[in-house]
């Protein structure tokens, strides 16, 4: 029996954890007990995260589709063949043909030899990955205001907090471990302010809950910034040491005074006078956001108003003080940093900056395009238009993730040629042509970086099951086949050309990682420990930029046809598309269907009893829900979680995105309920 | 060192047989590999490669035939694939679990049977014990409810009840255009058995609310509570008290029960009203 | 039993290391940074003794996360049992209390026999507490930091020596063969011993007196809006369940590998999940939280004792730091024994 520490694959929390082995088999896991993260406890996700990775339906050797069915192939087969075809269609088209999703669930390793598989071996810059669809309004946004789109602090230093604010984030649910540190530091008399339309686990602990409407949360925080200007709160030297543009920003901020606020967002004006003068008080403030900030049309907008009000107080670039987005994927900070994001190369470095473009031509000895490639949003409808005939994608599951699920089928339909790498069989890969095996988590090298930007190590735990193989050596060795040779002997010799060609990474090397639990970027160099918290003296960019921001309803809105508000989420014992957890026993048997929380009120006028079916619709689909009665949920809003094969709540979502983000709103959209009469007598 | 027994090994058995007996109930012959002797309201794990296991209630009588009969009804995954099952099909069996319906205290007083449903599955056996020890009970009364006329189980075993003398009592939630009997929920016709309710004993199976509501109404018309039994049904997965799962305020439905009597569930505050 | 004699410390390296020819040798090794876990022993030097609880505790040797049960196909069953002789050291004394509760509770009527015959095949040398974690607190229990009985082997630290207690027929056995490494004891040896006992007693920082707990309950005086409290700071992660050296219950899953082959399983369950008391048909014994929270403790403060005599605690503290919402046993165990004297005649 032996236990190898390494990192959990579910969350952003990036808790660590033991798997313990024996004779080859998993037979469990336990927390690390002096993580920094999780201190010897998990979630209940971690703690079963050992049973998908030996199950039954692991994708197991290559597949290639003949005649519309899968048939087993060798792995030199299947990579001759996507190297043939790949080769084909960029020539016959253009490289830019061509669109690559690269993935959170991956490691940075993997996460940096696809982006430079696109840029080096295809020529295009047509790379994304899913935190299009959480984070891009954050990676974006704070990059405009502060120059770095990460958390400004460590997740540590929550406990010692003062004031936490929380908005748009169900912490205890969908950051288990950080919403342990927040109700520790609410025990420890820190006060509690959260903003969520929805009463969640962390709402029952705040003292005050925020109610206000989906969409809203700009009015909201720019009429808290509005009382903190008014009644004089407002860090004076602070802002005229490190920031510009305040003048224009206050000259929006004064047409959202509360009163105004309370009609558009439904909030009294009182407490949000409450949460104001709570919030500018004290100087150990810590905001957190996630999903509920991000995912709107007006998702920068949303960033920037955060960034705002810390910057309006000072609050920021000190411990315990600062601007904290909560990222979902295990490696959805690591994806970003390593540039599979379309205008960056690693660490953030712009393609179209020639300068910048020139180094990594040197370093990968090809010419590389100088336009920003697609977002993962416009990729699907270039499918549509003709302008992507293929398509890669490396653990990924657009077809439950992406908004307005139909039209994303319609497009995969329509490629010329679509590979899949995947440790299951999920829905997109069952429209693949070629179907990949590739290893889990505890079966490979490599390291992933949390939300809190700690690079940690995983650690493999076993041999991979059947010919799958971890997602590196796929990249190399299909890129050696067309003609560009990757050699690494191991994942750390990867981590040793990021460092090189990366300035925020550059003292990350595999072997500083094995003590501590990694570093925290940036890390300059190799005598450097990691910064905990970031824009200390000054902000990445040099001055923080206020960026005054305006109401803008969300794209969609009740009206007659569509009277109900829709905003979807996760539920705690599922994860994302579902594609491991409903492979884990006891997380599958806990909600084993979706459901609706629909208000009592709405409810009862629409003759709906808790465990009635409902049929939920928008102007793009509808779907068969089981309802659930509570008053979780305010008058007028449903929520949906979007885990679900059988009733995928994406097949309602708008599919309006943030211009600049280009992040779908799948927080707001407008539907209708309708009863559904059962079939079965109601007996028993 | 000596041989433990293997209990989660389920021993091989055979379908021999499937009537199909309501549009939702299903009625499976099986013939076990290893025979076994059972008692009035055992249960077996039915056991499915790769589907899983569920507790069933053994529906035949010890000693009439070689094989058991299962009575299933479709409710869930397993039950589901259990009714895909063909003649031939080979299953897992293991058991028999749980307690029996204590009949020797009835001895000398009249016994009243009250089942909803599939609820006469679990009944059958100890009915047919019953009647085989007639003299030594006194009136026998039987009343039985199904949603409609269609979904009477058992009516060969009910006649010949009937003809050995026991007093039948039967009723429909909705009759059809053929039915002449009784209409509404058994609860509706507790007052049609003639049994002499301060000195009898009753044994009552059935849907949850069904068993809740009748075991309230027999203990009103003054029928003793520790001589109301009725058998409860919980998710399991062992059936020997080890997997936890059925275990509900210090007691085990597997191996304390399946049988309880109205007592032990107020006292133990069993949930039979899931 | 229970035979003394004594080891010097300089001798037990080489003791383990002729004992591992037998049997896989286990013990509480440096994991992460300060983390101890119990895993092989490849080098007997690291392995670490007076140190903190393991995470998650022993019964993971004798009842495992996951097991496989048996192996189905058209031939037949295949029972897949594990049944490797292991010798697991440097186990702590609350956690030998909890495995002498197991073998009662995988006992019994029914044996299990996936337990038994892992327990029939495990050695346990545990180790007498001089040293006693914050979060401990056998004390109260009886269930440490020493024991008088239920070990195999119990050795007590007295310094430059080991007092070496046999306690068990399987402790003899790994005795006899070594006896020329062991001495008799002394009256000195003793009571040093004792010595030692009475400086771990008084070491302990937590005293938790769950009967006092448990005669509140049946009392009548813990209402529910005192559970309602404890159901909202319940996580649902299983944590501690999984840790409890004496939680036992395990959902059964299959595995098939084609329509007629397949392998079945078992994994650790908790009764916090909803879905673990759910029935076909959409019915949800325990949907409220409060149900579930309440039903933990109630098994361990009221039903262990109607049960077998004892808690369905030993005192080990892992919930109390596995537990994310701070509603560990000792916390709420004190929580309603110090509630009624703060709210001195005010009852429920």
């Amino acid at each position: 029996m032996n236990k190898i520490p390494t990192i959990c694959p579910y969350c952003g929390c990036g808790c660590g954890l033991y798997l313990h082995v024996e004779d080859g088999n998993l037979t469990g896991v336990s927390p690390i007990r002096s993580h920094p993260v999780n201190k010897g406890t998990l979630c209940v996700k971690g703690w079963n995260s050992f049973e998908f990775i030996q199950h039954h339906e692991r994708l197991k050797y290559p597949l290639i589709k003949v005649n519309g069915e899968f048939k087993r192939a060798s792995w030199g087969e299947a990579i001759a063949l996507i190297a043939s075809k790949l080769t084909g269609i960029k020539r016959s088209y253009r490289p830019d043909s061509i669109a690559i999703m690269s993935s959170a669930k991956c490691t940075n390793e993997e996460n940096y030899l696809m982006m430079k598989f696109a840029r080096a071996v295809i020529g295009t810059n047509n790379i994304d990955h899913c935190a299009r669809l959480c984070h891009s309004s954050t990676v974006g946004g704070l990059a405009e205001t502060f120059g770095s789109g990460a958390m400004t602090n460590s997740i540590s230093e929550i406990v010692s907090a003062k004031v936490l604010f929380v908005i748009g984030s169900n912490t205890t649910e969908q950051h288990p471990m950080i919403g342990m540190h927040m109700l520790d530091a609410v025990n420890r008399g820190a006060i509690l302010i959260v903003a969520d339309p929805r009463k969640t686990q962390i709402s029952d602990f705040a003292h005050i809950h925020l109610r206000h409407r989906c969409g809203t949360d700009v009015v909201l925080l720019d009429s808290i910034m509005n009382v903190i200007i008014n009644e004089g709160f407002v860090d004076i030297p602070f802002i005229r040491r490190r920031t510009e543009n305040f003048d224009a920003f206050e000259k929006v901020i004064l047409r959202y005074p509360p009163d105004v606020a309370e009609k558009i967002t439904g909030v009294s004006s009182q407490d949000i006078k409450k949460a104001a003068r709570i919030y500018a008080i004290e100087k150990r403030a810590m905001l957190f956001y996630s999903m509920g900030i991000t995912q709107h049309i007006t998702g920068v907008d949303n960033v920037h108003a955060c960034a705002n009000l810390c910057m309006l107080t000072a609050h920021i670039g000190q411990p315990m003080t600062g601007l904290n987005p909560l990222r979902g994927q295990n490696n959805v900070q690591g994806a970003c940093d390593m540039g599979a994001l379309p205008d960056v190369y690693s660490g953030y470095q712009k393609v179209s900056e020639s300068d910048i473009k020139k180094k990594f031509e040197h370093l990968w000895r090809r010419r590389l395009p100088s336009r920003p490639g697609l977002t993962l949003t416009e990729m699907f409808d270039s499918i549509l238009d003709g302008k992507i005939k293929a398509m890669y994608i490396m653990g990924e599951n657009p077809l439950m993730s992406d908004p307005d699920v139909s039209h994303v089928k319609e497009a995969l339909k329509k490629l010329e040629f679509l590979v899949v790498q995947d440790i299951f069989m999920s829905e997109t890969a069952e429209f693949a042509h070629v179907v990949l095996p590739a290893a889990t988590f505890a079966e490979k090298d490599g390291t992933f970086t949390n939300t809190e930007r700690r690079v940690q190590k995983i650690r493999q735990a076993i041999e991979p099951v059947g010919e799958s193989m971890p997602d590196w050596k796929i990249i190399c060795a299909l890129s050696k086949k067309m003609g560009y040779n990757m050699e690494y002997r191991a994942t750390h010799e990867i981590m040793e050309e990021v460092a090189l060609i990366t300035p925020s990474y550059r003292g990350i090397l595999h072997h500083r990682l094995d003590s501590n639990f990694g570093l925290q970027w940036p890390c300059h160099d190799l005598n450097h420990q990691g910064t905990p918290f970031l824009h200390r003296k000054k902000f990445t960019k040099g001055l923080g930029t206020f960026i005054p921001v305006d109401y803008i309803p969300p794209a969609e809105e009740t009206d007659k046809r569509f009277p109900f508000l829709l905003t979807t989420g996760r539920i705690y014992f599922r994860y994302h598309t579902a594609t491991m957890c409903q492979r884990t026993s006891t997380l599958e048997r806990e909600y084993p269907e979706c459901y609706a929380e629909i208000n009592p009120k709405d409810a009862d006028s629409l003759g709906i009893k808790g465990n009635s079916m409902m049929r939920v619709s928008s102007r793009r689909g509808s779907i068969i829900v089981r309802a659930q009665v509570t008053d979780k949920v305010p008058e007028g809003t449903i929520f949906i979680p979007f885990h679900f094969r059988e009733a995928s709540a994406n097949l309602l979502t708008n599919p309006a995105v943030d211009p600049s983000a280009k992040i779908p709103e799948y927080k707001v959209c407008a539907v209708k309920i309708e009863l559904v009469e059962s079939k079965r007598d109601q007996k028993d | 060192m000596s041989r433990i027994a293997e209990i989660y090994l389920p021993s091989k058995a055979k379908v021999i047989d499937v009537i199909e007996m309501t549009p939702d109930s299903k009625l499976f012959m099986v013939m076990p590999e290893m025979p076994f002797k059972y008692k009035p309201g055992q249960f077996v794990m039915f056991s499915l490669w790769g589907v899983g296991e569920v507790p069933i209630s053994i529906a035949s009588t010890f000693g009439v035939q070689k094989h058991i009969e299962l009575c299933v009804r479709r409710v869930g995954h397993v039950t589901s694939a259990i009714h895909r099952l063909k003649t031939g099909d080979d299953i897992g069996i293991r058991g028999p679990f749980g307690n029996a319906f204590p009949i020797t205290n009835a001895r000398g007083k009249d016994t009243l049977f009250v089942a909803g449903g599939v609820g006469i599955a679990p009944l059958r056996y100890l009915i047919n014990e019953v009647i085989k020890n007639k003299k030594d009970f006194r009136r026998i009364e039987l009343i039985y409810g199904s949603r409609n006329p269609s979904e009477i189980l058992f009516m060969d075993d009910i006649n010949s009840w009937q003809k050995k003398g026991i007093n039948v009592v039967l009723t429909v939630d909705r009759k059809d255009k053929d039915w002449r009997g009784n209409t509404g929920i058994v609860t509706e016709h507790l007052n049609k058995a003639k049994v002499s309710f301060k000195d009898a004993h009753a044994f009552i199976c059935g849907p949850s609310v069904m068993i809740k509501a009748v075991m309230q109404d027999i203990s009103q018309l003054g029928m003793y509570e520790e001589n109301i039994f009725t058998t409860l049904e919980s998710h399991m997965k062992c059936g020997v008290g080890k997997c936890g799962h059925c275990y509900a305020d210090g007691k085990y439905i597997c191996i304390d029960g399946p049988v309880f009597s109205y007592r032990e569930i107020r006292q133990y505050n069993l949930n039979c009203t899931p | 039993m229970n035979k003394g004699m004594v080891l010097e410390k300089s001798k037990l390296s080489y003791w383990l290391r002729q004992l591992r020819k037998e049997m896989s040798l286990i013990g509480p090794m440096r994991g992460e940074n300060s983390d101890i876990v119990f895993k092989t022993v490849e080098n007997i030097h690291e392995i670490v003794l007076d140190c903190p609880a393991s995470i998650p505790s022993p019964k993971e040797f004798l009842f495992p996360q996951k097991e496989k049960m048996f192996r189905y196909s058209k031939d037949g069953v295949e029972n897949l049992r594990g049944n490797k002789g292991r010798l697991i050291f440097g186990v702590r004394s609350c956690d030998i209390s909890a495995i002498t509760l197991l073998d009662r509770f995988y006992g019994g009527k029914f044996v299990d026999d996936y337990y038994m015959s892992r327990r029939n095949n495990t050695i346990f040398i545990s180790i007498g507490c001089n040293n006693p974690d914050i979060t401990c607190f056998c004390i109260g229990l009886g269930s440490g930091p020493f024991l008088s009985s239920g070990f195999d082997i119990q050795l007590s630290d007295l310094g430059d020596r080991y007092l070496v207690e046999i306690g068990s027929k399987h402790g003899l056995e790994i005795i006899k063969d070594f006896i020329h490494l062991f001495s008799r004891p002394k009256k000195l040896d003793y009571d040093d011993q004792y010595e030692a006992i009475l400086s771990s007693q008084a070491r302990f920082e937590k005293r938790i007196n769950l009967e006092n707990a448990r005669q509140k309950i049946l009392s009548g005086q813990v209402n529910d809006s005192f559970w309602e409290v404890v159901a909202q700071r319940c996580f649902e992660c299983g944590g501690c369940v999984y840790e409890c050296p004496l939680c036992t219950c395990f959902n059964v899953i299959d595995r098939p590998y084609s329509p007629t082959d397949g392998v079945r399983l078992r994994v650790w369950d908790t009764c916090l999940f909803k879905g673990f008391t759910k029935m076909a048909g959409n019915i949800w014994p325990a949907e409220k939280k409060i149900m579930r929270t309440k039903r933990w403790y109630f098994h361990k403060l009221i039903y262990y004792p109607e049960q077998f005599g004892k808690f369905g605690c030993v005192g080990c503290g892992r919930c109390t730091i596995t537990c994310p919402g701070r509603i560990d046993m000792a916390t709420i165990a004190s929580k309603i024994d110090m509630g009624d004297r703060r709210r001195k005649g005010g009852g429920g």
